[in-house]
């Protein structure tokens, strides 16, 4: 697993409420994962802070985040742009 | 609607803010506030921390003061009480000034709008004596005019709330996720001791992604024009009494029953109760003439009003539910639950009182997965 990977999951973990899955199902929807409107804002601010990264106004929708898979994408994405 | 008095299991301190709270409506309730309030063993610290914590110092203000108890208090807290109560009139004052201002802007570009909650209540359900304590000025529009309401807002020098806030990003974010509020906005003012006035604009009787929802457009089709105050020939729009009614026990429910209200210290307290039972003792025939019922079963609401009306009738000792005649109806099982976040339901080992009463809320919670049926 590459350090990004690392990081997000354990970014991920630390939100969800429905205990702590040893692997990350990125196609399962985050709310089965116990991930509610207020976690949403939480886990969305870990990740800026974790990667140095600032989710513009149309990223912030239930679409992002709406699984792990979703939410990783927009977070590599993010940090690409960020580079270039 | 009539009630007996409550008992005492929860300490003076708590019953005399519980009957405040319910509002003082015979002699008997009186003289048992009066009885807890000169007892030598009533412990002022509990007290003056608890309606701190209920906003309700105000009025335990006026209480004290229009019942001749000045020399039944303690020196020192009573000239700290009147000075709260008069600086809460003052605030009132400026709420007062503001909401026309914004009121007349919203107007004047043809918005439909109420003001809710506390500017609406203060004048009516506290009979205009500064005792309803308020921190921002709250307005309901529909959500086609979110965009037009922030354009006259910032027109009118208010700005975005996510500026003047604790954690600005996390405002932000929470904002944009959850559209049944503009963001918070806020506008200085050049008024001693008042730094800013708040505005908080709803979009929605209830909040984003509800299960439970009545049409806003529904709610402002027909209103009502309340005076204003100490301001002649003016007026405010408000909701007529059904929708009052719903929206009040509604956005009650919001707070009580979803946990990020716990968690951010900001969930229910005395007076959100206090304005229920008011309103049901201001208007019992509007309420009770089959209307209100109507509109609860067309929009699929009577579960969340039956739950808040439970726990108001068990904290203070009430008969809502059976004046709404209500007392059969909801779902037994979210009737029983005490909170949920999206797929968790979070069990207070406690009553309604007894949440009210803690000081720390958060650690009365208790995780455990909605299948365990809890």
């Amino acid at each position: 697993m590459d350090d990004i990977t690392t990081q997000f999951e354990e970014a991920l973990r630390r939100h969800l409420r429905s205990g702590k899955p040893n692997a990350i199902n990125y196609d399962m929807e985050l709310v089965q994962l116990g991930l509610d409107s207020m976690t949403a804002v939480a886990v969305l601010l870990e990740m800026e802070k974790t990667f140095n990264i600032r989710f513009p106004d149309e990223m912030l929708v239930e679409g992002t985040f709406r699984t792990a898979g979703k939410l990783k994408e927009a977070v590599q994405m993010l940090r690409e742009r960020q580079a270039a | 609607m009539t009630r007996p008095l409550p008992d005492r299991s929860l300490g003076p301190e708590w019953t005399i803010l519980e009957l405040l709270a319910r509002g003082i409506v015979n002699d008997s309730e009186r003289q048992m506030v009066r009885d807890l309030l000169v007892a030598e063993t009533l412990n002022w610290g509990e007290l003056l921390e608890q309606a701190l914590r209920h906003k309700m110092v105000p009025m335990l203000a006026h209480h004290i003061i229009s019942n001749d108890l000045r020399f039944d208090v303690p020196t020192s807290i009573y000239l700290h009480l009147e000075s709260a109560l008069e600086w809460n009139r003052f605030q009132i004052q400026v709420y007062r000034r503001e909401a026309v201002c914004v009121a007349q802007a919203l107007a004047g570009r043809g918005i439909h709008f109420v003001v809710t909650k506390g500017i609406a209540f203060e004048s009516t359900l506290y009979g205009g004596l500064g005792t309803r304590f308020m921190n921002d000025v709250d307005f309901m529009i529909a959500p086609r005019d979110r965009e037009l309401v922030l354009s006259v807002m910032t027109e009118l020098g208010f700005r975005t709330f996510f500026e003047y806030a604790k954690d600005a990003r996390r405002e932000e974010i929470s904002s944009r996720l959850n559209p049944d509020h503009l963001p918070k906005l806020a506008r200085t003012i050049d008024e001693p001791g008042i730094k800013t006035i708040q505005i908080d604009v709803a979009n929605s009787l209830t909040w984003a992604k509800s299960p439970f929802d009545v049409s806003v457009e529904e709610a402002l089709a027909d209103r009502r024009d309340q005076p204003v105050p100490g301001m002649s020939g003016v007026t405010l729009p408000c909701f007529r009494p059904n929708y009052q009614f719903l929206f009040t026990v509604l956005h009650l429910f919001r707070e009580a029953w979803l946990q990020k209200f716990v968690d951010f210290g900001s969930d229910v307290g005395l007076m959100k109760f206090g304005d229920v039972i008011r309103l049901i003792d201001r208007d019992p025939k509007e309420l009770t003439d089959g209307e209100l019922l109507r509109i609860m079963e067309t929009h699929n609401v009577t579960d969340p009003i039956a739950w808040v009306l439970r726990r108001t009738d068990e904290t203070f000792h009430t008969g809502t539910l059976e004046v709404l005649g209500l007392e059969e109806r909801g779902d037994e099982q979210l009737l029983a639950s005490q909170m949920q976040s999206k797929g968790y339901v979070n069990a207070l080992g406690t009553s309604m009182r007894e949440r009210l009463q803690s000081k720390s809320r958060g650690s009365l919670l208790q995780a455990v997965p909605a299948h365990s049926g809890s």
